[in-house]
C-alpha cells in the first residue's frame, strides 16, 4: 500500500455537498405532530360531545319537573311541565295581531321572541300533549301546590287536580293516607290480574292449543278417517274439556278481581274544568309536582327508572318500559356471538393453518373482506329470503305441519335475526382470528412439533390458547357491530311491540321463532314513528343511553374475560 | 498443514466410534424453491457422541440439522434429494410417520421457546401429547428431565409458575429438559447458546457434557471455542457443502484442508 492518501473526489471542479447546520422545519416532526394531535382532539371532542349530550338528556329525562300554571293575556289558562325554552321568529300574521308595544319590542329583537314548551298532558281532552306559550302572550305564571302530575295506563299523562278518591264507596281526599294505601292495593290487584291473565290463563291456553295441534298432527299423519284419529280426538277432547274448566275457573277469578277493582275510583279535574273518572288501578303514579321535596323527587326518579327497565312498553311505546327490548337485544347479541364464534374461528383456522396458500385462498380472503363492506340491509334481505322463507319454511313443513298456514319458523324471528347478524359479523371474526393466528410466533409451533406433537395438537395446545385474546378482540368488535345494527333486523324479526319474551315458562321455554323487540329499533320507532315525536323525545334519549350503556357493558365484560384469558394463558397449565 | 485439496468433492470421514453410526446422511441436497442450499452432503453422525457443525452464516448447517427431524417440511417449496437414515430407517420416504420420527429426536432452538404454560407443563408436554395421564409418571418424568437439564434445584419450588418468568438461560435449560423428557435417541441443538450470556452458556455447555453418552447430540454453533470445548466430532460446512469432517481435536489442531484452517483461525466467516 502506498503512503499517499487518495482524495475522495477525483475531479477538483466536481460539486461538493455541505450539510446545513440548521434543521429545516419540514424535517422536524412537530407540524405533523400538531396535525395528528389536532385531528385526535377533534375526534375526541365529537365523541365526548355526543356522549355528554346523550347522557345529559337521558339522565334528566325521567326527573320529575314542576308544573306551571300559565295564564295568558286573553284569560285562557294551561297547566303543564315546562320542557323547553327557545327563541323563535314571530310570523308576520301573528305580529300584525299584536299590540303596538309588544310589536315594537319584538322588532327591536330583530323579529325574535322567546317561547316555552309546556307538556300539558290530557291528550284525551285536547288531542294534544304539548303547548307552546310565547313570552309576550303570557300574563302570569304560577306554581300551584295542589296540581298533580298523574301517569296513566292509557291516554298518557294527566295534569290537574285530583278531586276525589272513591275507596269502596267511601269518598276520600287525595292526601288521605288511606287513598294512597288504596292506590297501592289497586296496583297490586292489577298485578295479580295480569299475572293470572298472562301466567295461568296463558298457560292453559297454550295447553289447549297444543292439544288442538297434536290432534291436527294426527289428522295429517293418519287421515281423519283412521281409528287412531278417532281415539286421539276423544282423548284430546276430554283433555280440552278439562282445560276449559280450568280456564273458566281462572277467568272467574279474574272477573272477581276486576269487579273488585271497579269499586276503587278516582276523579281527575283538569285546568279547563273538565273531569274524568277512572279506576284507581289505571293510575301508575301521581305526585303533586310543586309540593314534593328532594327525597320524594329522587324516589319518583328511581321508581321511573325501575319502570323503564323492568316493564313492557305501553301507549305506542312512548310510555312504560323497554324490558322486552333490553331482553331482545341481549338475547339476540348473545345468540349471535354463540353462532359467530365457532363459525369464524373454524373458518379462519382452516384458511390460516390448513389451506394451501394460493390463489384460491387469496380469493376467499378477499371475498371475506368484501363481505364486511356489504350494506347491512342486503344481509337483511338475504336473511329473510334464505333463512326465514326458504330454510324456515322447510322446517315448518317438516316439523310443524299442523300449524300451517300460519308460519312458525317461516317468518322473521329471534333465531333468524341472530343468524343474519352472525353472517354480517363473521368477516370481522375471521379477519381478527387470522391475524391472531398469524401472530403466534413460529418458534412456538416449531417447539411443539419438535416435541412430537401433531399439527392438530399444536393448534389445540399452543396456537389457539395463544391466539385466544386476539380472537376475543374480534368477537368484541363483532358484538359491538351486531348489537348496534338495526336495518337488517327490521326485515328478519324485530317488531314494534312484542311483550312476550322469547323465553317463558311454557315448553320448550326458549322460543327462538318468536319475533322480538330491539333497543335500536325502539329508538327509531319511538322517535320517528309515534303519534307525537315530542312526547317520545325523552324516551329516545333514555333508550339511546341504555343501548350505549348495554353495548359498553357487554364489551367491558368481554374485555375483562379477554384479559383474564391473556393472563391465564400467559402462564399456567393448559 | 499438508495438502491443499480442491474445493469440490472433499469429505474426509473420521473413524467410526464404538457405537457406530446413528444417523447416516448420503448425498443429501436441498432446494428452497429454485435456490439450492445443500449440495450432496454425505457423512455419519456417531452414536452417543457430540457432533458439532460449524461454518459461516448461511452455509446450510442449520438447514441440515432441521432436515434431521424434518422441520423443513413446514417451509413451502422445499425439495430434497439423497437419503438420510436414522438407525437404518429412512427419514424421508413414502409412509414415514413424521410425528413418530420427531418423537425420537429432541430439539433445542436458537432462542429459548418455552410454551406459555407452567414449568411443569412445559416439561411434560411431550407426554401430554402422547396422552399420558398417570400423575406419578408425569411427576417422575418432570423431575428426571429437570434434573437432567440441571434445572431441578432452581425450579422444584416453582413448578406451577409460568415458564416465562424464568431467565433466558433457565428457559433454555427448560427447553432442553422438554427435549429430553420423552427420552429421545438424538438431541438436536440449533445454536442453543447464541441468545445467552457467557455464564448461561457455560452452564449449557456443562450440561451437554453431562448428556453426552446418553444421547447422540448434534449441535450447530457459530462459536469455534464452543465447538472445540463440547464436541467429539466436528463438521465444517461452507456454501452448502460439507468441507471437512473429523475428530474435533484433530480438526482444530491439524485441519486437513486450508479452508478449514482459515475458518477456524478466524481468517474468514
Amino acid at each position: 500500500m502506498s503512503a499517499t492518501i487518495e482524495p475522495l473526489t477525483t475531479r477538483s471542479d466536481a460539486p461538493t455537498y455541505t450539510r446545513s447546520r440548521v434543521t429545516a422545519l419540514g424535517a422536524l416532526g412537530e407540524p405533523f405532530q400538531w396535525l395528528l394531535a389536532g385531528s385526535l382532539a377533534l375526534g375526541m371532542t365529537m365523541i365526548v360531545g355526543f356522549l355528554l349530550l346523550v347522557l345529559w338528556n337521558g339522565v334528566g329525562a325521567l326527573w320529575p319537573k314542576p308544573i306551571h300554571l300559565v295564564t295568558f293575556a286573553d284569560g285562557t289558562r294551561i297547566a303543564g311541565e315546562p320542557t323547553r325554552v327557545e327563541e323563535f321568529r314571530v310570523g308576520p300574521e301573528r305580529l300584525a295581531s299584536l299590540d303596538e308595544a309588544t310589536r315594537r319590542r319584538i322588532q327591536v329583537d330583530a323579529g325574535y321572541a322567546w317561547r316555552t314548551l309546556y307538556r300539558t298532558g290530557n291528550f284525551d281532552f285536547y288531542n294534544d300533549d304539548f303547548r307552546w306559550a310565547a313570552d309576550f302572550e303570557v300574563a302570569k305564571v304560577e306554581a300551584p301546590v295542589d296540581f298533580y302530575f298523574v301517569e296513566r295506563l292509557e291516554w298518557g299523562s294527566f295534569v290537574g287536580r285530583i278531586a276525589v278518591v272513591e275507596v269502596a264507596g267511601e269518598r276520600l281526599a287525595i292526601d288521605d293516607p288511606r287513598a294512597v294505601a288504596a292506590h297501592r292495593e289497586a296496583l297490586r290487584r292489577l298485578g295479580a290480574i295480569r299475572s293470572l291473565e298472562h301466567g295461568a290463563i296463558g298457560h292453559v291456553n297454550a295447553r289447549i292449543e297444543r292439544e288442538r295441534l297434536g290432534l291436527r298432527r294426527v289428522a295429517i299423519r293418519e287421515s281423519e278417517a283412521s281409528p287412531a284419529y278417532a281415539e286421539a280426538k276423544a282423548l284430546a277432547e276430554a283433555r280440552i274439556a278439562e282445560l276449559r274448566a280450568e280456564y273458566q275457573r281462572l277467568a272467574d277469578e279474574v272477573q272477581r278481581l276486576k269487579t273488585e277493582d271497579q269499586r276503587y275510583k278516582v276523579t281527575l279535574v283538569e285546568i279547563g274544568g273538565k273531569d274524568k273518572t277512572l279506576r284507581l288501578s289505571e293510575i301508575v303514579r301521581f305526585y303533586p309536582a310543586n309540593g314534593v321535596g328532594w327525597l320524594e323527587r329522587i324516589g319518583i326518579y328511581l321508581s321511573r327508572w325501575g319502570e323503564f327497565l323492568a316493564d313492557a312498553p305501553r301507549e305506542a311505546n312512548t310510555e312504560g318500559g323497554v324490558w322486552p327490548a333490553i331482553f331482545g337485544t341481549f338475547a339476540m347479541t348473545l345468540l349471535m356471538v354463540i353462532v359467530v364464534a365457532p363459525f369464524g374461528v373454524v373458518t379462519a383456522l382452516y384458511l390460516r393453518e390448513y389451506a394451501k396458500q394460493g390463489r384460491m385462498v387469496a380469493i376467499v380472503r378477499i371475498s371475506v373482506n368484501n363481505l364486511a363492506g356489504v350494506p347491512s340491509i342486503v344481509y337483511g334481505v338475504f336473511g329473510l329470503g334464505f333463512f326465514a322463507y326458504t330454510f324456515g319454511a322447510s322446517i315448518d313443513q317438516l316439523f310443524f305441519p299442523e300449524r300451517l298456514p300460519s308460519p312458525t319458523f317461516g317468518t322473521g324471528g329471534l333465531l333468524w335475526s341472530s343468524l343474519t347478524l352472525a353472517l354480517l359479523t363473521v368477516p370481522v371474526v375471521i379477519v381478527a382470528t387470522e391475524e391472531a393466528l398469524a401472530a403466534v410466533p413460529r418458534s412456538m409451533r416449531e417447539g411443539s412439533l419438535a416435541c412430537g406433537a401433531s399439527k392438530w395438537q399444536t393448534i389445540k395446545y399452543i396456537v389457539l390458547p395463544r391466539a385466544l385474546p386476539g380472537i376475543m378482540t374480534g368477537l368484541i368488535l363483532a358484538m359491538a357491530r351486531g348489537a348496534g345494527e338495526v336495518a337488517p333486523l327490521m326485515l328478519v324479526g324485530v317488531v314494534k311491540l312484542a311483550p312476550e319474551l322469547p323465553i317463558d315458562g311454557v315448553f320448550p321455554y326458549l322460543h327462538l321463532e318468536r319475533s322480538f323487540m330491539h333497543l335500536g329499533f325502539h329508538i327509531y320507532d319511538v322517535g320517528f314513528q309515534s303519534r307525537n315525536s315530542e312526547a317520545g323525545k325523552p324516551m329516545v334519549f333514555v333508550t339511546t343511553l341504555l343501548l350505549i350503556a348495554m353495548i359498553a357493558g357487554m364489551n367491558a365484560t368481554a374485555i375483562v374475560i379477554r384479559n383474564r384469558l391473556k393472563r391465564r394463558f400467559a402462564g399456567s397449565q393448559f | 498443514m499438508t495438502a491443499v485439496v480442491a474445493f469440490e468433492p472433499t469429505c474426509v470421514h473420521p473413524r467410526l466410534g464404538p457405537g457406530g453410526a446413528n444417523v447416516e446422511i448420503r448425498d443429501f441436497s436441498l432446494w428452497y424453491g429454485q435456490k439450492q442450499a445443500l449440495f450432496g452432503n454425505t457423512f455419519d453422525v456417531q452414536r452417543g457422541l457430540v457432533t458439532a457443525m460449524i461454518g459461516p452464516s448461511g452455509c446450510g448447517k442449520s438447514t441440515l440439522l432441521r432436515c434431521l427431524n424434518r422441520m423443513n417440511d413446514l417451509i413451502d417449496g422445499v425439495r430434497i434429494e439423497g437419503s438420510m437414515r436414522l438407525d437404518g430407517a429412512e427419514v424421508y420416504g413414502a409412509g414415514v410417520d413424521v410425528i413418530a420420527l420427531r418423537k425420537r429426536m429432541g430439539m433445542v432452538f436458537q432462542k429459548p421457546n418455552p410454551f406459555p404454560m407452567s414449568i411443569y407443563e412445559n416439561v411434560v408436554y411431550p407426554l401430554r401429547v402422547d396422552g399420558v395421564r398417570d400423575r406419578a409418571l408425569l411427576d417422575a418424568t418432570a423431575e428426571r428431565a429437570l434434573k437432567g437439564a440441571a434445572l431441578w434445584e432452581e425450579a422444584k419450588d416453582r413448578l406451577k409458575e409460568s415458564a416465562l418468568g424464568l431467565s433466558g438461560g433457565q428457559q433454555q435449560r427448560l427447553c432442553i429438559a422438554r427435549a429430553i423428557a420423552a427420552d429421545p435417541d438424538v438431541l438436536l441443538m440449533d445454536e442453543p447458546c447464541s441468545a445467552l450470556d457467557p455464564i448461561a452458556t457455560s452452564r449449557i455447555e456443562e450440561l451437554i457434557d453431562e448428556l453426552k453418552g446418553r444421547y447422540t447430540i448434534v449441535i450447530v454453533t457459530h462459536n469455534m471455542q464452543q465447538a472445540a470445548r463440547v464436541s467429539d466430532n466436528t463438521a465444517f460446512m461452507y456454501l452448502g457443502r460439507l468441507i471437512e469432517y473429523g475428530e474435533t481435536e484433530a480438526m482444530f489442531t491439524n485441519p486437513k484442508l486450508e479452508r478449514t484452517q482459515s475458518y477456524i483461525t478466524g481468517r474468514f466467516g
